[in-house]
């Protein structure tokens, strides 16, 4: 399951985790060629819709700051001086996203002093 | 597991002979919990399965989900917390007052069959879904039914879990008890982490215009919160993180894709019993993943001068350090 640049080879990822709804089954087969998923063995309804929508196509531009296309450099150097300036900045959402982006959110709200939530307070 | 009456899904699907679901529709928003954990699986406890298992349905109008259920409550809406108090009324044999049950919408002889149901069997679970957290009386209905089910200990093996939506909302709970102590709305204003939902949970502080630049991952807020919320995220810098342009980007400053968790990019995930298990990408996407740029925008303001607030004996222990 190396991580191979694009190349149009089918490979099959056995026990790939669906992370849609909260039972993240853990048994799902993929089909993929690296640039699209087309089978997902074992999934539901909503499991394949989310495995198949998904593409490696680049559909949006790297950034967008202030309107315009930007690279990742500039929105990153952006995104940090923004967080910095602010006084209360909040930190949102983590729900779509891994547990190792989650834990690096906390270290950023501890860094800038701000407040960090998930979903689960709505 | 914050101290909650709970176990995994996997002693569910070996033990469970009877299954509550409340205020929830799985076989619509979690098509595979039914097969793949509760009343379907056949197991070295229960060797026939769905007739081993007695499933119970409590909700407000009639679902999808009826149908895979042995029994169907319809309570009234905005009931649940009242229902509850009955039952563990009536589990103790403490009288309750007809009018009480009237109100609920339900006879005495359903929950009467309910209670002596519930006492029999081996080992009971309730699953409580967002009709009944996200409802009239909201935390305290879980809290009540978290009470409920450790009641229920007196006479026989309960256990309670929240049916969780999408994606990895439990792993945030997880990751920010470990992290923090708490499972949501911390603030690290005062340079230590305090916990106070109302105060710092994000609807709150959005509505009341405490905050001055948000950061968004892994939600789409411009599409889902109350409007004053939303016209505030308008007001203040917003940064977003997303594998798509969302909504909440629409109205950002800054938008940065990145590759979608579990799909593109590699990680870990909780399931809703706080199981973590691994992703495994199937798409080589050509955007970094979210840990990444999280990890390049901390990295990023770590570089600048550090305006923190610290409390005298931190500065020593710092001093001391260096
Ligand atoms: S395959 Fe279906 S039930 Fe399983 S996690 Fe995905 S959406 Fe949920």
């Amino acid at each position: 399951m190396t991580n191979t640049p694009k190349s149009p080879e089918l490979r099959v990822i056995d026990h790939a985790t669906c992370t849609f709804c909260g039972c993240v089954c853990d048994d799902i087969k993929l089909h993929t060629d690296g640039n699209r998923v087309h089978k997902a063995e074992r999934a539901c309804v909503l499991g394949k819709a989310w495995f198949l929508n998904h593409t490696a196509e680049r559909a949006y531009p790297d950034a967008i700051v202030d309107g315009r296309e930007a690279s990742l450099d500039e929105a990153i150097e952006v995104a940090a001086e923004l967080l910095y300036q602010a006084d209360m900045p909040l930190i949102y959402g983590l729900s779509n996203t891994t547990c190792e982006a989650q834990r690096e959110c906390v270290a950023l709200a501890d860094a800038i002093s701000g407040i960090v939530d998930s979903h689960t307070s709505l | 597991m914050g101290g909650k009456v709970t176990c995994t899904l996997g002693e569910v699907k070996n033990r469970a002979d009877f299954i509550v679901y409340w205020g929830g529709n799985p076989a619509e928003c979690h098509p595979r919990h039914f097969t793949k954990y509760t009343i379907m699986q056949k197991s070295r406890f229960l060797p026939r399965g769905r007739k081993d298992r007695t499933m119970v349905l409590v909700d407000i109008r009639e679902t999808k989900s009826v149908k895979a259920a042995d029994i169907f409550l319809q309570v009234r809406p905005g009931k649940d917390f009242e229902l509850i108090t009955v039952l563990r009324a009536m589990i103790k044999d403490q009288p309750v007052d007809d009018s009480a049950i009237a109100e609920i919408g339900l006879q005495r002889s359903d929950l009467e069959d309910l209670v002596a149901r519930m006492k029999r069997a081996k080992f009971g679970v309730m699953f409580f879904g967002m009709g009944l957290s996200m409802t009239r009386g909201k935390h305290m209905n879980s809290a009540a039914l978290l009470t409920l089910a450790a009641e229920m200990n007196a006479f026989t093996k309960f256990v309670a879990m929240p049916m969780r939506g999408h994606g990895n909302v439990t792993g945030a709970d997880v990751v920010m008890r470990w992290q923090t102590g708490y499972p949501f709305g911390v603030s690290y204003h005062r340079g230590y982490p305090r916990y106070n939902p109302g105060e710092f949970s994000t609807v709150d502080v959005l509505v009341r215009g405490d905050t001055d630049c948000v950061f968004v991952l892994g939600a789409d807020p411009g599409a889902t919160m109350p409007q004053p919320a939303i016209e505030h995220l308008k007001r203040v810098p917003t940064i977003v993180l997303d594998p798509h342009v969302t909504h909440t980007s629409r109205l950002a400053n800054v938008h940065i894709t990145t590759a979608p968790a579990g799909i593109a990019a590699a990680g870990t995930a909780y399931r809703m019993d706080e199981i973590a298990l691994p992703l495994r990408p199937a798409i080589d996407s050509p955007y970094p993943s979210d840990f990444e740029v999280v990890r390049r925008i901390h990295e990023a303001i770590r570089q600048k001068p550090d305006w923190r607030v610290r409390s005298p004996w931190i500065e020593r222990q710092l001093d001391a350090a260096h």
